[in-house]
């Protein structure tokens, strides 16, 4: 027993010693310098519900697109915009006038020319300028519908002054028609019509319309300006008949408010709440016959999808996606949840959320009826 | 950027300043433990010694014992000599044989039974001495993970009070306490383990010892039995 008992302790004692020694405090963790990485959470509904807006604004608490500029309210728009049609195009920055006056710029010579005749017109412009302002008034209807028939017009000054007043200025027309005069001085026989415009009229239409829109100024100063240089070349006749017209894409609805970060139109987002999905759903299982007397439910579940239009009336007929069968208690499920759809169809649905019930598509699974 | 190393732990964690750390109760299951892990490998190795060495000796006896040498004369150079295993069977039963047959006894019946007696006792005391202590394995092996999980616990609270004291959650704060309440567990542990790899070691050695010592009284009283049948019928011959 002695020498088990005399090996043991020296065992024991040597364990210790060596744990003692060589198991000291453990070196404290040393954590190395990590640059912060900065991490967004970007939740997916920023990609996939998006409101209508501008990509460039700030956010603000209701969403808004651009504002538009123009008063009149086109029906049923669905782009923002200031046109008058309703287009997909998407608004295009404003073209800078600037430099299209340079390059007409290169004779400045003209200008002291224009000086004493601008002086001269004004005289006559007087004149107008009440007239139009009342004219106007009871007239905002003449468009471009009126244009076609320049010709007889010219004869009375009124309306040539007033013609070019309406909403749309067509800075082509103004050139074309600044150009055509001096062309009727050297060729009185090519363009008969507007022979009979009188070179100051023109001058005086234009600058009329001076304190309303500026890039249509600058146009008819260089027309005005024109009959004096006599060097016309090439490139001032191309530079006139270029297209100086502001680019404005974008459609036709009107926004007052101010403009608010979003996308270009409304995905996803703007769903319907669940109770108007519940009322949607409801009204269809009122309309519903369910088809009786079935043992094989799984033929009589049906998809159906058909789309609406805006006063929440069926468009067209509706069309079965899934399920059904092309005879037997498949079809017959069928063409009951069609019925169903088509017997309910003015559906009493939130305006503001068309683009989310524009097209339905509703299952018909009598399981879920009882 | 500021360096980022976690703070210093306010107490050292060697194993030395855990054990000094640590409060009473928990310092006296340590110790405790300690003595019974140092206990342990004594017996472990006392052990171990005395099975070779007992292995050695039947051997060696079994080898003198089948040489074909005479019982009688092997009896005279084991009997004033200490013996163990087969060699104190031999001595007993042949002790036996000699204060009975000598003196003359009648019953070869009786003879046989008592022969078998002596060696049954014989055989008992040996297996007692082979397995005295391996109990005291068992025990430390089944208790000591338990008493080191005591001093744990005991350990932990403690810790628990002192941050409870400190109002102070860090982990600089409770690492020491729990690091030093572990402490117990893994003496304990260290007890354990080899106390019970050892005592089933150990105790399959004894029965295998104990087999070959019951082989060999059993094969004795064999050749006894024969030997006594064969003075009987001498005797009653002649």
């Amino acid at each position: 027993m002695k020498v088990g008992l005399t090996t043991s302790v020296i065992m024991h004692a040597a364990a210790l010693a060596l744990g003692l020694f060589t198991l000291r405090a453990p070196s404290a963790f040393d954590v190395s310098d990590v640059e912060a990485l900065p991490v967004d959470i970007v939740p997916v509904e920023s990609m996939t519900q998006i409101l209508e807006g501008d990509k460039k604004a700030t956010m603000r608490e209701t969403p808004a697109p651009t504002p538009t500029q123009r008063p009149d309210i086109v029906a049923d728009a669905q782009k923002v915009g200031d046109n008058s049609v309703d287009t997909d195009k998407p608004p295009t920055p404003e073209a800078k006038p600037r430099p299209v006056e340079a390059a007409d710029a290169p004779p400045p010579a003209p200008k002291p020319k224009e000086q004493p005749k601008s002086e001269d017109v004004p005289k006559p412009k007087e004149e107008p300028k009440p007239v139009p302002a009342t004219e106007v008034a009871p007239k905002p209807q003449p468009r471009q519908e009126v244009k076609p028939e320049p010709a007889p017009e010219p004869a009375e000054q009124k309306t040539a002054q007033a013609e070019p007043q309406p909403e749309k200025p067509d800075p082509i027309a103004e050139a074309i028609a600044a150009e055509q005069p001096q062309e009727s001085i050297r060729l009185p026989d090519s363009a008969p019509a507007p022979a009979a415009r009188p070179k100051p009229q023109v001058a005086q239409a234009e600058t009329a319309k001076a304190p309303e829109r500026k890039e249509s100024d600058k146009p008819a100063k260089q027309a005005s300006s024109r009959p004096e240089s006599s060097d016309k070349s090439l490139d001032d006749r191309i530079a006139a008949l270029l297209n100086k017209e502001k680019a404005s894409g974008g459609g036709a609805k009107r926004s007052s408010q101010q403009a608010s970060l979003g996308g270009e139109r409304n995905t996803g987002a703007n769903k319907l709440s669940a109770n108007e999905m519940d009322a949607l759903r409801q009204a269809l299982g009122r309309c519903w016959n369910i088809p009786a007397g079935v043992d094989d439910a799984e033929t009589l579940k049906v998809s159906v999808r058909f789309r609406l239009d805006r006063s929440g009336e069926l468009e067209g007929r509706p069309e079965v996606i899934k399920g059904g069968a092309s005879s037997g208690p498949g079809r017959t499920a069928a063409e009951s949840a069609v019925r169903a759809v088509q017997k309910c169809a003015p559906f009493n649905l939130p305006a503001d959320k068309y683009e989310t019930w524009a097209e339905v598509v509703v299952n018909f699974d009598p399981s879920d009826m009882f | 950027m500021e360096n980022l190393a976690l703070a210093e732990p306010t107490a050292s964690l060697s194993i030395w300043a855990l054990f000094m750390q640590a409060g009473w109760v928990v310092k006296l299951v340590m110790l405790g433990l300690l003595a019974a892990s140092v206990w342990t490998w004594a017996i472990i190795i006392d052990k171990l010694i005395a099975y070779a060495r007992m292995r050695v000796a039947l051997d060696r006896f079994e080898q003198v014992f089948w040489s074909g040498q005479s019982l009688e004369e092997l009896y005279r150079t084991l009997a004033d000599r200490k013996t163990t295993g087969m060699g104190s069977i031999f001595v007993a039963a042949m002790r036996e044989w000699k204060k009975s047959f000598e003196k003359g006894a009648k019953s070869p019946l009786g003879l046989q039974t008592r022969i078998d007696k002596a060696m049954d006792l014989a055989l008992t005391r040996e297996m007692e001495r082979l397995e005295a202590r391996l109990g005291f394995l068992a025990t430390i092996g089944s208790a000591a993970p338990f008493i080191g999980l005591f001093g744990t616990v005991i350990g932990i609270m403690t810790s628990f009070q002192a941050i409870a004291a400190s109002k102070n959650t860090n982990l600089s704060v409770v690492a020491p306490g729990i690091a030093e309440a572990l402490l117990a567990t893994a003496i304990g542990l260290l007890a354990a383990i080899p106390a019970v790899i050892a005592y089933n070691k150990l105790s399959s050695d004894a029965s295998k010892l104990a087999l070959r010592m019951e082989g060999f009284a059993d094969e004795f009283s064999a050749i006894l039995s024969r030997q006594i049948d064969e003075k009987v019928v001498t005797r009653a011959a002649a």
